[in-house]
Parts: structure tokens; C-alpha cells; sequence
């Protein structure tokens, strides 16, 4: 049956009070972070393709 | 992980999986199984190893690349389902015969490799356990999707985006505002705490998480507010998800009008893109027209802030002295990847990935036209002979150019062309020839088809990994008056957007 541990994936605490986050879950400490990698990611994706493929 | 994705990728190359491809009818994914299989394998094991013999701290360098581990699992389940899961659903549906109108069962529920994804994440995280070393993993979704909408910028053209762009400007524009008035004005007759009713306008009007947790300092929000938003909305969108895709094929919705309804109605970034991966798996079209929508959406966090915070200080006044500096907040928690977005479509706007006038990865280009793709003198012989047919002089001096070059010459010489095939002024055989011949000035844009196949790849990763995190204590911090609040608008957003799409957009753009 359902683990206790996999219902607390997503725990954030947040001015002391403990709330799930949903599906918004991140492994960055902060939105502003995530969206930092996902950009540069993006980007070099994008000079891949544009280097690679003529 | 690496194991199963070698083992996979050798019996497809080696030819050993025959008599399974024959049973799950998925011979199209044979050189996915075989290419993925091998890259992602060899990744798999060397990490694998790696992870065994390691130690990872949280916070250390070590910590953050312990989630490919975990990205990998993800990773094979959304193969999995790809690869196996959806095609054996699709064999069973159809052997049960049509069931609404002429669709079968999987095409009319949309259970396809998307919605079979998230709804395998769900399962794993909530009957089963994810395991320890791949919840890192799960955490890196979100980031997944996020590159993938940076990317999509990639594949929208100037005339696209200026025609999707007005009408999702004006669509969302009116949902939006409607819908966080309508909750601000919901929570005050039904006594909710206005810090209560401005986080989950917010919440149910813009773009769920974040613009929750971007409004809750402007509003004074306590987490437990924050979770009754978090928990109304993921119950909302998760419904929706699933329920939007069922919807639009009933309707038979046409791409434009499925995803202008999402984009609008569907309130959280990742399940819009969900509904629309699930309402066409096999193509970006409705992808990139929720997205426009959704991006918008975000675009209107700001003004909602703004919105927030004098309806706020005007029913609250300043608590206890305290004021949020909302320049500073937006500033702060505006997402960044809609401007990934939008730099990313400049780049490409600039022709650096495809001649900067491509319309869904295809361009016209006269100049290049292979020597077998030109009209042969037999070709030529039936449209001169079918000439006569053609009454308007526009398409008398297209069809004359044509005859003479044996290809088309201008683009707007292909429009006159295309119209013609169209009207079926011709007989079957010439308007074939006048359709080989619209089709070899048009070229593929390989970089484009590049990054299409990057985006599936992020998107299918993304979802599978968004099911992972839909938890059901998640979904129980749901309840009470937010609850009916969150339901009622986006009910009432949902089926009056639907009404206005289906009287008012057309599927051209």
C-alpha cells in the first residue's frame, strides 16, 4: 500500500508551516534557479542542433 | 535502468523483438528503441556505477547530480509506456470495435503514451514507492518542462505568433481578469479571509503555483492558505487534464481550438501542456498553440499583482506597519522561462535555425528544387492540355509560370497554386502534378524537426515525472469554502471559455 515517505515528496516548509507542494515540485532552492538551468539547458540545446545539424 | 535500456535497444537492432512488434503493432518506434535505448543505456550504467560507489550530500555538486539517476527512471517508464504500454492499449481498443461515433475507445478516452505517462507517475508515487535514489530525479521534471517551452519559441513563426498572439491577448485577457475578480468577489460573500481569497485568485486566474506563491506576500497569505490553493488547484487541473482531451474529441475540435481552450481554461503550465500532448500525441500543433496561451497567461502575472495589492491594502489597510514593496515581488517571482520563450523566438525569428519566414518547420525556397522534383515534359503535356480549364487570370498566369519554368517561382505564385489544387478546377491527375509541384518548393527546416523531436522528448520526460508528483495528500490539502470557490470559477471559466472558442475561432490562423 502507499508508503508514508512517497506522499512527503513533496513537503515544503514555508514560515513554519508545512504545506505539499504539488506538482510544482523543484530540486532548485528556488523558482528563480530552476528557470536559470532550464534556460542555459535550452540553450545549449539550441547551439547542439545549430552546430550539428546543417 | 541502463541494463533494461541496452537490453531493449540490442533485441530491437538485432531483430530478436519481431514477434512482440508484431503483437503491439509499434514497428514506428523501433529506431527510438535503438537510439534512445543505446544513448540512454550507456548513460545509465556509467551513472549507475557511479551512484553505487558514491556519496551525496544535499547541497553538494554531488547532491544535484544524483537526480540523473532518477531522471533515468523517469525516463524509462515514459519509454515504456511509449514504446509498449500505449501501442498494446491501442491494439486492444480497436479490436473492441468503434464505440462513439467512428472512434475507439483509446482515441475517444485520449489514452495515449501522455496520459498513460502521467497516469503511470501516479500510480508509482501513490500505490507504490518511488525509490530513494530516484526522488531527485522526479524533482528535476518541472525543469524538463520548462527547457521544453524555451524551446518551443524555436517553432513558432512571425505570422503565427502575431495571429495566435491577438487572439490569446483578448482571450486571455477577458478569463483572466474575469476569473480573479470573480473569486475576490466569491470569498468576500462567502466570508472567506481576503488573504485567503487573493492568493487563490491567483492561484485559479494565472498560472497555479506560481502565481501563488508570486501573490502570497502581496496578499499577507499564510501557508495554510498557500496549501488550500495548492490543493484546489492540483485537484482542479488534474481533473481538467484528463477531462479537457475527452471533451475536445467528442467536440472533434480542431488543434487551434483545443489548444486556445486549454491555454484559457486549464490553470497550471504542466497540465496544460499535458492536455494538449494528450489530445495529439503524435504532433506539436496544439502544443504550440496552449502554450501561447499559457505564456500570455503568465504575461498578465504582473497586472494581477498590481491588482492584488491595492484591492488588498484597500480592504486591509497595512498590517501591522508591514509594506511589500509589489515592484520588488514581481520582479522576484515573474518565471523567467516565458522570457526564455520569447528570446529564444527572437533567435530564431533571425533565420539561424530555419529561413526566418517557415510556416511548422517548412519554408518556401524556389531556388532550391531538385532536378527530379521539376515537371517532366509528361507532366507539362497535361496541364498545358487542362490550361483552358482555368477561368480567373490570377491562376491563369500562376498555372502559365509554372508550364514554363516547370516549377513555381514566387511565393505568392504557391498560394495561387495551392488555391487551384484546392477549387478542383482540374482533373485528379493534373491536380496531382500541381500538387508535386507546391510540394517541392517547400522544404523541410532540419533543425526544426530537430527540435520537435527534443521537445517530445522533454515534454514525454516532463509529464510522466509530473504524474510522480501528484500526491494524494497533495490533493487533500483541498477543502471547505476554497474548495466550492475554486470550483464554481473554474467551471464557469472552463465551459464559457468552450462556449467562445467553438462560436468564435476558426481553425486558420
Amino acid at each position: 500500500m502507499t508508503d508514508k515517505d512517497s506522499q512527503n515528496i513533496d513537503l515544503q516548509e514555508e514560515a513554519g508551516a508545512k504545506f505539499h507542494r504539488g506538482s510544482a515540485l523543484s530540486l532548485f532552492k528556488s523558482d528563480r534557479a530552476e528557470d536559470m538551468l532550464a534556460l542555459l539547458f535550452a540553450l545549449l540545446i539550441a547551439l547542439g542542433v545549430y552546430v550539428l545539424i546543417k | 535502468m541502463g541494463v533494461i535500456f541496452l537490453a531493449i535497444a540490442f533485441l530491437a537492432d538485432s531483430g530478436s523483438m519481431g514477434d512482440i512488434i508484431a503483437v503491439f503493432k509499434n514497428k514506428k518506434y523501433v529506431g527510438e528503441m535503438v537510439g534512445m535505448g543505446y544513448a540512454f543505456g550507456i548513460i545509465g550504467v556509467v551513472i549507475g556505477a557511479w551512484h553505487m560507489w558514491g556519496s551525496h550530500k544535499e547541497g553538494d555538486m554531488d547532491y544535484y547530480l544524483s537526480s540523473i539517476a532518477g531522471a533515468m527512471f523517469i525516463l524509462l517508464v515514459a519509454m515504456l509506456v511509449r514504446w509498449y504500454l500505449a501501442p498494446i492499449v491501442a491494439v486492444w481498443s480497436k479490436s473492441m470495435g468503434p464505440v462513439m461515433g467512428n472512434k475507439p475507445l483509446h482515441k475517444v478516452l485520449g489514452l495515449n503514451y501522455v496520459v498513460l505517462g502521467i497516469l503511470a507517475g501516479l500510480i508509482i508515487v501513490n500505490v507504490f514507492k518511488i525509490p530513494h535514489w530516484a526522488e531527485n530525479g522526479v524533482r528535476l521534471s518541472r525543469l524538463g518542462l520548462k527547457s521544453g517551452v524555451i524551446l518551443l519559441g524555436t517553432l513558432y513563426s512571425l505570422a503565427e505568433l502575431q495571429s495566435l498572439g491577438k487572439l490569446s491577448v483578448i482571450m486571455v485577457g477577458f478569463f483572466v481578469l474575469g476569473s480573479v475578480g470573480m473569486v475576490l468577489w466569491l470569498g468576500r460573500r462567502r466570508n472567506i479571509p481576503n488573504s485567503m481569497g487573493g492568493v487563490l485568485s491567483a492561484g485559479m486566474g494565472v498560472c497555479g503555483v506560481s502565481a501563488t506563491v508570486g501573490a502570497a506576500p502581496v496578499v499577507q497569505a499564510k501557508a495554510v492558505e498557500i496549501a488550500y490553493t495548492i490543493g484546489t488547484i492540483l485537484l482542479w487541473g488534474v481533473g481538467m487534464m484528463f477531462l479537457f482531451p475527452v471533451v475536445g474529441h467528442i467536440l472533434d475540435l480542431g488543434y487551434i481550438q483545443f489548444g486556445a481552450w486549454a491555454g484559457t481554461g486549464i490553470l497550471n503550465s504542466a497540465q496544460v501542456a499535458g492536455a494538449a500532448l494528450a489530445y495529439q500525441p503524435d504532433g506539436i500543433e496544439t502544443l504550440k498553440v496552449a502554450e501561447i496561451f499559457n505564456i500570455t497567461r503568465v504575461l498578465f502575472l504582473p497586472i494581477i499583482v498590481l491588482w492584488l495589492a491595492l484591492w488588498y491594502v484597500k480592504h486591509e489597510g497595512e498590517i501591522d506597519g508591514q509594506k511589500v514593496n509589489v515592484g520588488k515581488v514581481i520582479i522576484g517571482k515573474f518565471p523567467l522561462f516565458v522570457l526564455g520563450f520569447i528570446l529564444m523566438f527572437a533567435l530564431s525569428s533571425t533565420g539561424v535555425f530555419a529561413p526566418a519566414q517557415h510556416y511548422k518547420g517548412k519554408y518556401f525556397d524556389s531556388s532550391n528544387v531538385k532536378a527530379k522534383k521539376m515537371m517532366n515534359d509528361k507532366q507539362i503535356a497535361t496541364l498545358t492540355a487542362e490550361a483552358p480549364k482555368v477561368q480567373r487570370a490570377d491562376r491563369q498566369a500562376a498555372l502559365a509560370s509554372l508550364i514554363e519554368n516547370r516549377k513555381i517561382l514566387t511565393v505568392e505564385q504557391w498560394g495561387v497554386i495551392r488555391g487551384l489544387h484546392n477549387a478542383k478546377v482540374l482533373s485528379k491527375g493534373a491536380n496531382k502534378i500541381i500538387k508535386k509541384a507546391t510540394k517541392a518548393v517547400r522544404h523541410t527546416a532540419k533543425r526544426i524537426k530537430k527540435f520537435r523531436q527534443w521537445i517530445t522528448l522533454l515534454f514525454a520526460f516532463g509529464l510522466t515525472g509530473l504524474g510522480m508528483q501528484i500526491t494524494i495528500s497533495a490533493m487533500k490539502q483541498a477543502g471547505g469554502q476554497p474548495a466550492v470557490i475554486g470550483g464554481i470559477v473554474g467551471a464557469t471559466k472552463a465551459i464559457a471559455s468552450l462556449i467562445v472558442i467553438v462560436m468564435f475561432v476558426r481553425e486558420t490562423i
